[in-house]
């Protein structure tokens, strides 16, 4: 029997919403962990997920619940734009715990039961700030480039296990992240983009669950929905 | 309908392209450089239809493009460039003749391709190319210096061929596969001079999924690319290739 439930962090809006009406739409059963209430998913559950204690316990419950879980989207996360030297300590370990220590903590979880029925696929959502780097972008492009170490190390760990672990980068995308304000939403920077506008995040669920479902090949993959913005 | 292109859809990947873009609804016109019973048998199962060609061949490659859009009454939407020819030899033994042949059907095709589609694409207001690369395009690979500079050309050429026409709406990417269970991997067999069940050992025992892939398995990929709601994917390479490049077994 083959596992339909998907655990989806930062499940309550953007991306993370996205992917889980993607995944709906392909008859997953979803679990959304968010710090808020994630609505589209079958099963909610008010998780930080810089907290392991936390995350163990949600992944626990869906287990129990919802059956064995087959597919994980890590893409909980926040954005903001400081120069490096107005990074407090304070936001850096926030920035860190939350990315990295996000998808750390649903690995930790959801791998010893993957390992045990032999497959099961993570995807993790980083960022084209990652690749090429962004003014004022020190830590939240240190936290999404880490993510692709940690996502390329485990896919080699784990292939032998049946888990494939890749990753989605996309560009600038249009969800409640980007402020009204935000840089990356002026036309001016938009015009500087190949695709001239900004990424849809149904673009990016829609590779998240290529990735899932059937990039069978895919292991260690950081695939970039970006507008251009990397290449 | 989409109309859609797939060059070299006489070979293992190619024919798994054509199945499945038909299978996702398009109109699937199969090329490849000669006409015969399974170009025809292919184009019979898919509902599509043959054209065969040269890809080498630029004038040959304009008209079968045109024929392709009359015989559809409409332009092409998908090109998947997959046509490819390798032989391989160490370095200062290559044949000159034949090193140009691989570079001018791997990468001369493709350009030739994109030129015959590119006018239908910009009349329709956009499209999807996807060029077939390769892994050794990546890394390289000893004894494959003109495949491998060839299908690197194609990576750079998707790369600026993706900043060229996305403003268009034409989305430019490339997929570089690994190891395919094709009958490709006789070639492979021959030039290391053992059987094709050691080859594909030999090839498995690198591949931190530790496998082959299957052709649908990179028809997959290209079908995601190619998915009308993928329109700001441009210029990127998809490495389809269980993990040989992207993360050290």
């Amino acid at each position: 029997m083959r596992e339909r439930v998907a655990l989806v962090t930062g499940a309550a809006s953007g991306i993370g919403a996205a992917v889980v009406a993607e995944l709906s739409r392909r008859g997953w059963v979803t679990a959304g962990l968010d710090l808020r209430p994630a609505a589209g998913a079958d099963h909610a559950i008010g998780v930080d997920v810089a907290d392991p204690a936390q995350v163990g316990a949600a992944v626990q419950r869906v287990e129990r619940e919802l059956g064995p879980i087959g597919a994980v989207v890590s893409a909980a996360g926040h954005y903001a734009m400081v120069p490096v030297a107005d990074i407090t300590r304070a936001q850096w370990r926030h920035m860190l715990h939350v990315h990295l220590g996000g998808l750390f903590n649903v690995c930790r979880a959801v791998v010893p039961g993957m390992t045990e029925r032999g497959r099961g696929a993570i995807v993790a959502v980083t960022s084209e700030l990652a690749i090429g780097g962004g003014d004022g972008d020190a830590h939240y492009a240190a936290a999404k480039g880490a993510i692709i170490g940690l996502v390329r190390s485990l896919a080699v760990e784990l292939a032998p296990e049946g888990i494939r672990v890749n990753a989605v980068a996309p560009g600038p995308t249009d969800t409640p992240l980007l402020e009204s304000s935000s840089p990356w939403r002026d036309p001016a920077y938009l015009a500087t983009l190949p695709a001239r506008r900004l990424v849809t995040p149904e673009e990016v669920a829609v590779t998240a669950a290529f990735l899932i479902e059937e990039g069978t090949f895919c292991c260690g993959e950081v695939i970039s929905p970006n507008a251009g913005a990397v290449i | 309908m989409r109309v859609a292109l797939v060059t070299g859809a006489a070979g293992g990947l190619g024919r798994a392209v054509a199945r499945r873009l038909a299978a996702d609804g398009a109109l699937v016109a199969v090329f490849d450089r000669s006409p015969g019973r399974e170009l025809d048998l292919l184009a019979e199962e898919i509902g599509g239809f043959a054209v065969p060609a040269d890809v080498a061949d630029p004038e040959a490659v304009r008209e079968m493009a045109a024929a392709v859009e009359e015989r559809a009454g409409a332009p092409i939407e998908v090109l998947v460039a997959n046509a490819a020819y390798m032989t391989m030899a160490p370095f200062t033994e290559h044949d000159l003749d034949d090193w140009w042949r691989i570079v001018d059907t791997n990468l001369g095709g493709t350009f030739a391709c994109v030129q015959a589609v590119l006018p239908g694409m910009r009349a329709r207001g956009g499209g999807h190319m996807v060029f077939v690369a390769s892994e050794w395009g990546v890394i390289g690979w000893p004894g494959a210096s003109a495949y491998a500079a060839s299908k690197a050309g194609l990576i750079s050429l998707a790369k600026t061929l993706g900043r060229e026409l996305a403003p268009e709406g034409i989305a430019v990417n490339a997929i570089a596969p690994s190891v395919i269970d094709t009958p490709q991997l006789e070639v492979d067999a021959r030039a290391a001079g053992v059987s094709s069940e050691e080859i594909r050992r030999r090839y498995a025992e690198r591949v931190p999924l530790g496998r082959t892939a299957a052709p649908e398995e990179i028809a997959a990929a290209v079908a995601h690319l190619t998915d009308p709601r993928m329109s700001s994917l441009v210029g990127q390479v998809i490495h389809v290739n269980g993990g040989t490049t992207r993360a050290r077994a």
